[in-house]
Formats: C-alpha cells, structure tokens, sequence
C-alpha cells in the first residue's frame, strides 16, 4: 500500500493529541489525589509535598474492601445467570427455531434501546413490595432482566451462524435437546459466551441509577453507586474524592488492561450488534 | 415422546403466567399502601429510655457537620448499650430522599428538611407525648413552634413532629485583616454603611462578598432573607413560611429586597462564580482569605474560631436607620423520628439528653457554635471573650429582643429551594432573570405546592 | 416433531419471565400510572392524558426535552464526525505500534464508570480547574469562566464530557469499519487522481454506512438518556439549564413525588429515543442486509 509521508505524519501527531485528551483528566485527577486533604489545588500543579497517604485514607473512608466485595457479589449474581438465560433463549430463537421464535425475538428486540429511566419508577414500588429494597438482589435481579434483550439478541445472532447438520449429527448418536445444548453448542459459544461476559459485567460494575434508586447503603451497591455515595460524603474534600474515585477506577482498569484484546473486540463487536 | 403433552402444556403455562405477571396490577396505583397512622395522634407516653439490652440507633445526618456525630460519640459513652450506625449525606440529596427513607427504610433519627408534607404523608412520629414526659412543653414556645405542624399543613402551630439539637442564628461573617484593609474599623450600622463598605472593598481589590449558589444549593437565598427582613418584618416572611393561607412572597418591600441584591451583584459585590461554587467552596475560600463577607450561619463558629482564630467577625445584617429593628433566620437544627422506627423511645431519649445533659449542651455550644435548646434557666457553658461563637451567641439575645427570629424561606415548602429558590437566584446572578418575575414565579410555584 | 419444536420454548422461558418481571411489568406500569395524579404514598387520582399535556405546556419540562436534543449535537455530531476524521487520517497506520497503543488508550473512557467521568470533568472545568489555567497560558484570560456554572456554557460543558467518553469508541468502531474496505479501491481512486477528500467522499463514507448507523445509534441513546454525568456534574443546574430527562424523571419520582408527571415523561423518553433510532437503522441497515 502506498501511503505518503505526510499523510503519515498528520494521522501521528493527530492520533497523539486524541490520546493526550484522552489521558489528561486522569492524570489531573491523578496529580489533585495527592494534594493535602481540604485543600483546593488548582489545575496541574504538582504538590510540594504528594500526599501518598491520601489513598490509604480514602481506602479507609470509603470502606473500600466491603465496597469491592459488594460490587463482586452482585457481578458473580447478575453475570452467570444472565449468560445462562440469554444464551438458552438465543439457542431455542436462533438454532431451534421454535415455533414463532420470530414473535418471541421481536419483544426482545424492543427491549434493546429501552431507557433505564423508563421503568426505574414502577421497578422501586416492585421491588419494595417484593420486600428487596436496600438488599443486593435489589440492584441484581432487575439487571438480569434489563440484560435480557442484549444477551439474547447477541447470542442468537451466534447461533443462528451454526450449521444445522451439526445438531442433526448429534440428534443421530441419541443425544436430546438438553444434552445438544449442554454438550455441543455451549462449547462452540465460547468466544461469543466470553465477549458478553465481559460486556455483562463492565455494565453491572458501573450501573449507577439502579444503585442511588433502590440501595441506600452504598457498602451494598455496585462500585459506581459506592461512587456516588462517596461524592456526596466527601465531595466536599477534592483531594480525598479525587484519591477515592481513582481508587475506585482500579479493578475495572486493572481488569481492562489484562484481558485487553478481548474488551476492545468485544466492545467492539456489542456495538456493532447492539 | 410420552410427556410430549405434558410438556407442552407446561410451557404454555408457564408463557400465560409470564403473560399475567405483565399485564397485573390493572387497579390504581397507591390504593393498598396507604399509611393508617397518618396523623394518628400521639400515643400516650409514660416513660422513655434507651433500657439496658443492647440496641442499635438508625441515624441519617447530615455531612460535613460534626455536631450529631460528636453527641452521638459521647451518648454511647455514658450509655454503653446504645450503638449508633449512621448514614450520612449532603443535604441537598438528604432533601431528595426524605420521603422515600421516612417511608421504606425507617430511620430512628434523621437530619430533616422541609417537614409540612412529610407530616401530611403520615412518615413523621408525633412527638407530643414525649414533649409531655420530657417536659418539653414548659421551654420557651419560640424554639419549638417552628417544628408544630397543624393537620392542614400549616406550621407554627399544631403537635410537634420535630426536635433541635441545637438553635441557629445567621447573619454576616467578615475576615478582620481585610476589613482593616477596606477600612472597615467596626461593623455596619445601617446598609448603606454596609453598601459603602462593599465599595470600598471592591475599590481596594478584595472580593467583597463570597457565596454559594451552584448545583442544588442557592445560598443567594441568605442575603436576599437579610435583605428581605431590612425592608420589611418578619412576621408576613414567616407567615408566608409556615404555609399560612393567602400568605405571599410577592410583596412590595420583598421587591425592594431583590432588587437591592441585584444591584449588588450588578456592581460585582459577589465573586463572578457563585452560580459554580458549592458550599464547601464558598468556606475553604473564606477560611483562605479570599474574601471579605460570608452569609452564613453559626453552625460554623466553631470551625471558623479554630481555622481562623482571632481574624472572623460577626454581625447581624444591619437595619434600614440606624438603631431600628433586626431580624436573622434563625432555626433549629432539626431531627425527626420515622412514624415507622424501631427505636422510637431511645431516640426520644437521646434528643432530650442533648438538651438537658451538660455534656452534651458543652458539645452543642462548642462543636455547634449555636445555643442549645432546652428550658431557659439551664446551664450555660462558658464562652471565650473575643471569639466568633460568643459574638453569635450574642446576637442571639438581640434577635430575641427585637423578636426578630424567622424560618428560612427555603424552607416552605419541600421542594421549593430546589424547584424555584435555586433555579431563580442562579438566573439572577447571571442576569438572566428580573426581581419582579423572580418573585411572581417562586410565588406561582409556591401555590401550585402548597395546593397539593 | 410438532411437539418437540414446542418444547424448545421451555429453552426461552426462564429469560422471558426475568423479562417481563424486571422490565415488561414494570414498563406497563410506567405507562398506567403516566395517568394519575399520584405521591407514592397515598390514593392515586385519574388524571387522563393531565400529565401528557403539562409535559407540553410546562415550559421546564419540555426544555429539559430540548436540552436532550442539544447533547445529541456534543453525543453524536462531534464523536461521528470527529472519529471520521481521525480515523480516515490514521487509516493509513491502522497495523501501527501507535495505533495498537491508542486502541487501548481511546478505550479507557469507555470502561471507567460514568459517574468517575464526571467527577474528572467537574474538576477540570471548574473555575481553578485545568482548562481555564490552560486558556490563561495562552492569554485568553477573558474566556476563564466556571464552566459548569454558566449558563451559557454549563449545557455544552456537560456535551463536551460525553463527547469524550464516546469519540474514542466512535474512532475505534469507524477504524474496523475501514479496515475492512479493500485496500485495491484505494489504489484504484489514485490511479484516477483521486484526491483524499473524493477518496472519503466516494469510497470511505459510503462503505462505511453500517458503522456510522452504529455510532450514531449507541450515541444518540447516550444523549437522550443521560443522566450518570448530569447528576454528578452539575444536578441540572444553574436554573435547570442543564436539566435533561433522565435527571427530571428522577427528581420528580423521587423528590417531588410526582409519581404520574414522572412517568408520563418516562413513556415520553421511551418513545423519543425509539423515534430517533428506528430510522437511523432503517436508513443505515437496509443496504446490508
């Protein structure tokens, strides 16, 4: 391919400055963390004296291992079921093609551009009648729903690429449905099933309204919502809410940088699809 | 395929079900949940303590002040059963959440906002019959009538639904050294000292006033009270507060009041970025010496003394002629118990030891900076001449005199300084909004609030 | 077989009644009590289409419906046309170490919460904050203002938050949309003395109608439905100059307890949204597929 110098040279200078912006408000919120606390630095000056102790004292004010511990319960309770269900229902509207799977696809569909907003309301007198207020499932069983549309509409796109010969195969050696789905499908889902996880719970993770509506104690909501919380506790101290919200960026970024690759694909590819 | 029937059947069933789920509650909404104690008068009280077994009181409070927490601290110490777990939030969101935390996660202490609709839904206890047992009644009217809500809504009058740990008193705090510099040698004797004296800082380079107004939080309202209470009295302003029917805001020498605030901001007696700065903004600039005057409260003597000791003073906002009457918002510090709480008793108990134990008034006076509530002849704790908390404290007799105590008028109703308070004097400050239809717009809202 | 194909619904059950209990139940509801008068406490009374109709007279909330439009222009325009640009100009070093760098740097506003974003933005924007200390270095000292508390610039302030968290995503999407075009057309438009401007106009743009479709869509639901920055940034001030639905809806169900106005403009936000991404897909898939 040729491509001239120039041309080169402007997509780099271009692509660094897109960058710089990029990175500028972390390292700002990076460099105010380690101000002294109740101080009101201004812009990008570097302390005289950083203040490293900061972070331990947000960790300490945040409560930030029973915020982290919080936040994992409610992925490891929204994640596996929600990939369970979708990828069930993608199967049975996608590879089975049960009678009306279409009808049964199209209310899915619907519910894909659906505004958490539009439902947050009913959702708080539901859950209040169901007695869950202030509880985890609170902020996990309506998310299961919520993720319903996406994960079955992606998994379905995936099944719906499978060849039918391959069920036929195995529908020949006895195997029933379940075993078909269990055995067969699910393993050749793995990279689909792998890239709605990460998506599952990136959203879960960072769910904020679900979390300030229906839980008051923020040592039982999602990490946005404990973020939140602490924003209004501390709002008032920009160098320890600065501290603190780094803090909470931590595990997403930590996990964002290692399975890297992956999130970029599958953000990506959920775009695409969604 | 033998189950095939079965099955099938199921399925069917199960869609139906799904189906119906959907499609329930065709009957209004509200109509099963309704509060019956609403309103309910107070039960009879005999006694009320915390006991001996271990118990646990719910607080809500707000944050950044540490006042409730410091008493909580020391109740525990002299009452070892009792354990505080304590949620805290600024009160801007404590505002937001009120109802719904009164009604379906009942705490047994809260930092209260606005409390009129909050009696009429039912969600606040009657503290009537504590007030009996506790002797509340016998304390001079004035510090509790605030708190009595009648069943029409209207406050001043009425069972009581709330308790004060302390008593506020606002007015104007100013930096000393800077005063000197704009050659302020003693405060203000009538506004137009006090005009004058805002020029003059200007003139000399100093930002004169400071105040917060950015977010959900219109600290304009503060001197537009003062102002108000300059051109007229405070009993219509309080009237209009406590929901008093046919009461307005839009009056004459209310118009005067607005457009005497306007003329300050058109002048650039307030810092340029009021409508950004949040309230705790507005201090660590005060406290950094950015500015000359505050309009502020003494709830932050005690941290001024400490993290400007001997540069603050203080001054109610003076009168129209020298000599005439002064009036400041001056307002409990109000806590109120969940018509739904556990603990109901203990946290009656508690709020009459704040005002009745030493300690705790030592606490109230020294953390607090305002004067504890309670009957007239209690202890006092000693106050250090030349401090900020004894001028506050000070001025608290003269208000009382000039029988000039008034609620806050962002405290009408429950939503008006967030629905039209804020938004309003936001517009002001950018010029965006006139005096007259500021007070023809908050006065609309008002009434469309109070009709409900 | 009639029966068995029936029996794979048995598959589908379990995510349909999560379904309908968590979002369908609850979005019926919406739509009842968007006709009551109701506290969410007390009786309800029927109000008919009351709520509907003050959504169109009440001048705040339909500005609030306004301001959703104004974010799209920060949410969409900006990202689409900017990733565009940017992508189209680093086409050429798409297989770059740079490049591989940037894909995992331009990702980063996408996976922090939203809530963190605008806790960064408020900060920077403030009136010590970064961006005016920028603006005084370079002697533009009369543009410093508190940006979020303006309120000229506290509506395109909080535009400009959003604008970041998606023109990462938008130039990342735009790029594996280019990358698939084939490279030989590139080299054919040269050959004919095509310049880059025809190039894009006649080879990239048009090849490109699936992706854009995409953006503009995830965008455009981003804009309508905000409500994470707004309410950590500036909760819909100064004087409701940054309300937006989302934040609205909250307010009025919770605070005011308007319970039915909140709903009738939760329908309101759900129609909306439909409306505006309905034919984006209409007009950007039906070449595809």
């Amino acid at each position: 391919m040729i491509v001239n110098r120039r041309e080169t040279l402007i997509g780099r200078v271009l692509l660094i400055l897109l960058m710089a912006v990029t990175v500028i408000p972390f390292v700002s919120l990076f460099v105010t963390a380690l101000h002294p606390a109740g101080t009101y630095p201004s812009g990008l000056s570097w302390p005289d004296h950083p203040q490293w102790g900061n972070f331990a004292d947000a960790f300490r004010a945040a409560n930030m291992g029973k915020l982290l511990l919080s936040s994992i319960l409610i992925v490891l309770g929204v994640v596996p079921v929600s990939l369970l269900l979708g990828t069930m229902a993608g199967f049975a509207f996608g590879h089975l093609r049960v009678p009306g799977h279409r009808i049964g696809f199209v209310l899915f569909l619907l519910g894909l551009t659906l505004p958490f907003e539009g439902i947050i309301t009913p959702l708080y007198y539901q859950i209040r009648d169901m007695g869950l207020l202030n509880t985890r499932w609170a902020i996990i069983l309506p998310l299961i729903g919520l993720f319903m549309p996406f994960s079955v509409v992606w998994m379905r796109a995936h099944f719906v690429t499978m060849p039918g010969d391959l069920s036929e195969a195995a529908r020949i050696d006895g195997a029933g449905t379940w075993q078909l789905f269990w055995r067969v499908h699910v393993p050749l889902a793995m990279p689909a099933l792998s890239s709605l996880a990460i998506l599952l719970f990136l959203w879960t993770w960072n769910q904020f309204l679900l979390a300030i509506v229906l839980v008051d104690d923020p040592a039982k909501r999602t990490m946005a919502g404990a973020l939140g919380a602490f924003q209004g506790q501390w709002g008032t101290d920009i160098p320890l809410l600065c501290a603190g919200a780094l803090l909470i960026l931590v595990p997403t970024l930590a996990v964002f940088l290692v399975f890297q690759r992956r999130f970029v694909a599958a953000l990506l590819q959920g775009s695409i699809k969604g | 395929m033998g189950h095939g029937p079965l099955t099938s059947r199921f399925v069917r069933a199960a869609l139906a079900s799904s189906a119906v789920v959907a499609v329930a509650a065709c009957s209004a909404p509200g109509g099963s949940s309704g509060t019956d104690n609403a309103n309910a008068s107070a039960a009879p009280v005999t006694s009320a303590t915390c006991g001996t077994e271990p118990i646990t009181l719910k607080g809500y409070f707000e944050t950044g002040f540490p006042l409730p927490k410091e008493l909580s601290t020391e109740f525990s110490k002299q009452f070892p059963n009792v354990k505080f777990d304590i949620r805290e939030d600024q009160f801007a969101v404590i505002t937001q959440n009120a109802p719904r935390v009164l009604a379906d996660d009942p705490p047994d202490l809260m930092r209260l906002p606005q409390v009129s609709e909050l009696v009429k839904d039912g969600l606040l206890k009657n503290l009537d019959g504590y007030a009996q047992v506790f002797g509340w009644d016998k304390w001079p009217a004035s510090q509790l009538e605030q708190m009595r809500v009648s069943s029409t809504g209207e406050r001043g009058d009425g069972p009581l639904y709330a308790m004060g740990l302390n008593f506020s008193m606002t007015g104007v705090f100013y930096n000393k050294k800077l005063a000197a510099q704009a050659g302020m040698t003693s405060p203000p004797a009538t506004l137009a000292e006090f005009d004058t004296v805002l020029q003059k800082a200007k003139d000399a380079g100093i930002t004169p006033i400071n105040q917060f107004n950015g977010g959900a939080t219109g600290g304009l309202a503060f001197p537009l009270q003062n102002l108000m209470s300059v051109y007229g009295e405070p009993g219509p302003i309080n009237e209009w507060i406590y929901q008093k029917s046919g009461a307005t805001i839009d009056t004459p020498s209310n118009l005067k009041a607005v457009q005497h605030l306007e003329k300050w901001i058109k002048a650039g007696y307030l810092a340029p970025d009021i409508n950004s700065q949040d309230y705790a903004t507005m201090m660590s600039r005060f406290i950094g010496g950015k500015n000359l005057f505050i309009f502020d409260g003494d709830w932050e003597s005690g941290n001024l003394d400490k993290q400007m000791a001997g540069n603050v003073g203080f001054f109610l906002m003076p009168p129209l002629e020298s000599g005439g009457k002064r009036a400041a918002m001056s307002a409990p510090l109000t806590y109120g118990i969940s018509s739904k709480a556990k603990n109901a008793d203990c946290a009656a108990f508690f709020l009459n030891w704040v005002a009745i134990d030493q300690k705790a008034r030592e606490i109230a006076v020294k953390v607090g900076g305002s004067h504890p509530m309670g009957p007239a002849d209690a202890y006092m704790p000693p106050v250090q001449q030349g401090t900020v908390t004894a001028s506050t404290l000070a001025a608290g007799a003269d208000i009382a005199k000039d029988n000039g105590a008034m609620d806050f008028i962002a405290n009408a109703t429950g939503a008006i300084y967030a629905k039209s308070w804020t938004p309003q004097l936001q517009k002001l400050a950018a010029g965006q909004q006139t005096p007259d239809a500021l007070l023809e717009s908050v006065q609309k809202d008002y009434e469309s609030q109070v009709k409900k | 077989m009639r029966k068995r194909a029936w029996l794979g619904w048995l598959f589908a059950v379990p995510a349909l009644v999560m379904y309908a209990t968590f979002v369908l139940r609850p979005l019926l509801l919406t739509v009842q009590y968007s006709f009551y008068d109701w506290n969410g406490i007390g009786a309800s009374t029927w109000v008919g289409l009351g709520n509907y109709r003050r959504l169109f007279t009440d001048s705040e909330l339909f500005a609030s419906i306004l301001h959703a439009f104004e974010l799209i222009l920060f949410f969409s325009l900006i990202p689409v046309l900017l990733g565009l640009f940017v992508a189209a100009t680093i086409r050429g070093i798409a297989q770059s170490r740079l490049a591989t760098v940037a894909r995992t740097v331009l990702f980063l506003p996408q996976v922090i919460p939203l809530v963190a974003a605008g806790i960064m933005w408020s900060w920077l924007l403030s009136s010590t904050g970064l961006a005016n200390e920028l603006l005084s270095a370079v002697g533009l000292d009369s543009l410093t203002r508190a940006w979020l508390g303006d309120f000229g610039t506290a509506l395109p302030a909080v535009g400009v938050i959003g604008a970041w968290v998606l023109v990462g995503l938008c130039t990342l999407l735009l790029l594996a949309g280019m990358s698939k075009i084939d490279p030989a057309l590139y080299e054919a438009a040269r050959l004919d003395g095509a310049g880059p401007v025809r190039e894009f106009a006649s080879i990239t743009l048009p090849s490109l109608r699936q992706e854009i479709g995409v953006c503009v869509t995830v965008t455009v639901i981003a804009a309508l439905a905000s409500f994470d920055i707004v309410y950590i940034a500036t909760q819909g001030g100064p004087g409701n100059s940054t309300m937006v639905p989302g934040l609205e809806i909250y307010y009025l169900a919770f605070s005011e307890r308007e319970v039915g106005m909140a709903s009738a403009l939760a329908v309101a936000l759900v129609v909306l949204v439909l409306a505006c991404v309905l034919p984006v897909q209409r007009l950007t898939r039906d070449g595809s597929r």
